[in-house]
């Protein structure tokens, strides 16, 4: 495997430049035993272009903000090997989001949004008591939270999805999956009527063709599939009068 | 901003999508009861006979037939909403399909695809069948071997459409896991096209013989 010499196809493009018409460069890198993309983009921006935009933090599978289309598919830069690509790697920036120069994208402010359309925080009436212990947590919906808080907002899920390509207002798989986190949450204690005011339209559950290009490009293997039906069955029953009790809290 | 605020109705968007979900299903369900019909055939002359027979003197056939038309026209519409209208969507999606190199995203575009071409070749057989009513066995054997080839374009097209358009609304609204739904699907589109091309090699042979 080693010895191969990598041949890099990357979008060049920097909005604030818009007289230099975007344009495909490509790099030549000898390849090296454990390397990423993440590695590769580093190694030529130092030797061969200093110029090259692209973003990363953890270089670990944890910040996702290394995202980009990586031959064709949305993937994380640190976590995808080049030696299980093929000799030549096309490398473009995630569509959806906003363009900030060559690779980099403007994740960010899409997610904020998300958060605030969904008000991604515990709804409580109950102040906390730092004197007395924690209430305690069934451990199945502990997990079930988990799985869904897993998601690191990298935009996979958005860039691959043909519906958020073409509807600026659709919150996507990760902002379904953001509901459905609640959801499940007995500390929240918003009314399916606050959810369905969220998630019950086209711009939520119902704008979702299921494409399923989420699930099969979630870096993080968020059970996306699932998480989009659950919410669409719980949209419809509600929608439909279908009266349910949020769940019985313990103690 | 004004014309949102005003026209914001909470539930429509859930009743299309149920609507959506309604139509496809039973479309499915009327196209393979629909081929297992025509596939009597393949038992006998008489069988095929009986049951057309039996479907129109207690008029199913004039309540059916009028029903799965107004359902695939409400289908048509509300599923043919989700297809981008503008040119630049279209060339977004194609761009982004061609792109993702990703199986269910291609398979949705030629959903829609095969949907226009169902409203087309499904108008014309149902005028076809219609214009020559009655339903019977040397009566369909006629059409059959003076059109062989458009029956067989919609066989797939109509079963493609049928087959990946279920495996979806299991997979949009479903609690199983998406390989289980989509060999299921599968299967049971490959034993109808089967039986399908059975029943025409049958229907040929008995049009072309007579
Ligand atoms: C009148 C011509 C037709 C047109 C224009 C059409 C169009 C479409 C379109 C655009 C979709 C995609 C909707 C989406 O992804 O949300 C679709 C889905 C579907 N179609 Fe059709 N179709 C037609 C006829 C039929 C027929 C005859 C059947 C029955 C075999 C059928 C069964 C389905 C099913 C089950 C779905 C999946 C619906 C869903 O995902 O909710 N269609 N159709
Ligand atoms: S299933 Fe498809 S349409 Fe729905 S969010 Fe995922 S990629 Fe988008
Ligand atoms: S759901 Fe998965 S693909 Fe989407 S943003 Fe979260 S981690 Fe990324
Ligand atoms: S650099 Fe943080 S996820 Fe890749």
């Amino acid at each position: 495997m080693a010895d191969r010499q990598l041949t890099f196809e990357i979008f060049r493009y920097n909005p604030l430049k818009p007289e230099v018409a975007p344009y495909m460069q490509t790099y030549k890198l000898a390849e090296t035993t454990g390397m990423t993309i993440f590695v590769a983009l580093n190694m030529i921006r130092e030797e061969q272009d200093p110029s090259l935009m692209f973003d990363f933090v953890c270089r670990a599978a944890i910040c996702g903000s290394c995202a980009m289309v990586i031959n064709g598919r949305p993937r994380l830069a640190c976590k995808t090997l080049t030696n299980t690509l093929p000799a030549k790697i096309k490398l473009f920036p995630l569509p959806v989001f906003k363009l900030v120069g060559d690779l980099s994208v403007d994740t960010g402010t899409w997610f904020r949004y998300l958060s605030e359309k969904t008000e991604s925080w515990v709804h409580t009436s109950k102040v906390p008591d730092p004197k007395i212990q924690e209430e305690r947590m069934d451990n199945a919906v502990a997990n079930q939270i988990y799985e869904a808080e897993r998601c690191i907002e990298c935009g996979c899920c958005i860039a691959g999805c043909a519906t958020a390509n073409i509807r600026d207002e659709f919150l996507g798989a990760a902002g379904i999956n953001r509901v459905a986190r609640f959801m499940v949450d007995p500390r929240d204690e918003r009314s399916f009527g606050e959810y369905f005011e969220i998630v019950g339209s086209e711009e939520g559950a119902f704008g979702c063709m299921g494409l399923m290009a989420c699930d099969d490009n979630c870096p993080m293997e968020l059970p996306l599939q699932m998480q989009l039906a659950y919410v669409r069955r719980k949209m419809a029953a509600y929608g439909l009068g279908y009266k349910e009790k949020k769940r019985i809290k313990p103690a | 901003m004004l014309q949102k605020v005003l026209t914001k109705s909470n539930k429509s968007d859930l009743y299309l999508d149920l609507i959506e979900l309604a139509s496809g299903l039973l479309l499915v369900g009327f196209l393979w009861a629909h081929m297992l019909f025509v596939s009597t055939i393949l038992i006998s002359q008489e069988m095929f006979n009986t049951l057309s027979e039996f479907l129109d003197t207690y008029y199913l056939s004039y309540v059916g037939i009028p029903f799965i038309i107004v359902v695939a026209l409400f289908h048509f519409v509300i599923a043919g909403r989700r297809i981008p209208t503008r040119i630049q969507e279209q060339r977004i999606v194609w761009q982004h399909a061609k792109m993702l190199h990703h199986f269910d995203t291609w398979t949705w575009v030629f959903q829609t695809i095969t949907g226009m071409a169902i409203l087309m070749l499904a108008a014309i057989h149902v005028w076809l069948v219609l214009t020559g009513w009655p339903i019977n066995a040397m009566n369909s054997a006629d059409r059959m071997a003076a059109f062989w080839w458009f029956y067989l374009v919609l066989l797939f097209i109509g079963e493609y459409h049928a087959g990946f358009g279920i495996y979806r609304q299991f997979v949009k609204w479903g609690m199983f896991p998406r390989k289980p739904i989509g060999y299921v699907a599968k299967l049971i589109t490959v034993i109808i096209v089967v039986l399908g091309l059975a029943a025409m090699v049958a229907f040929v042979r008995l049009g072309g013989g007579a």
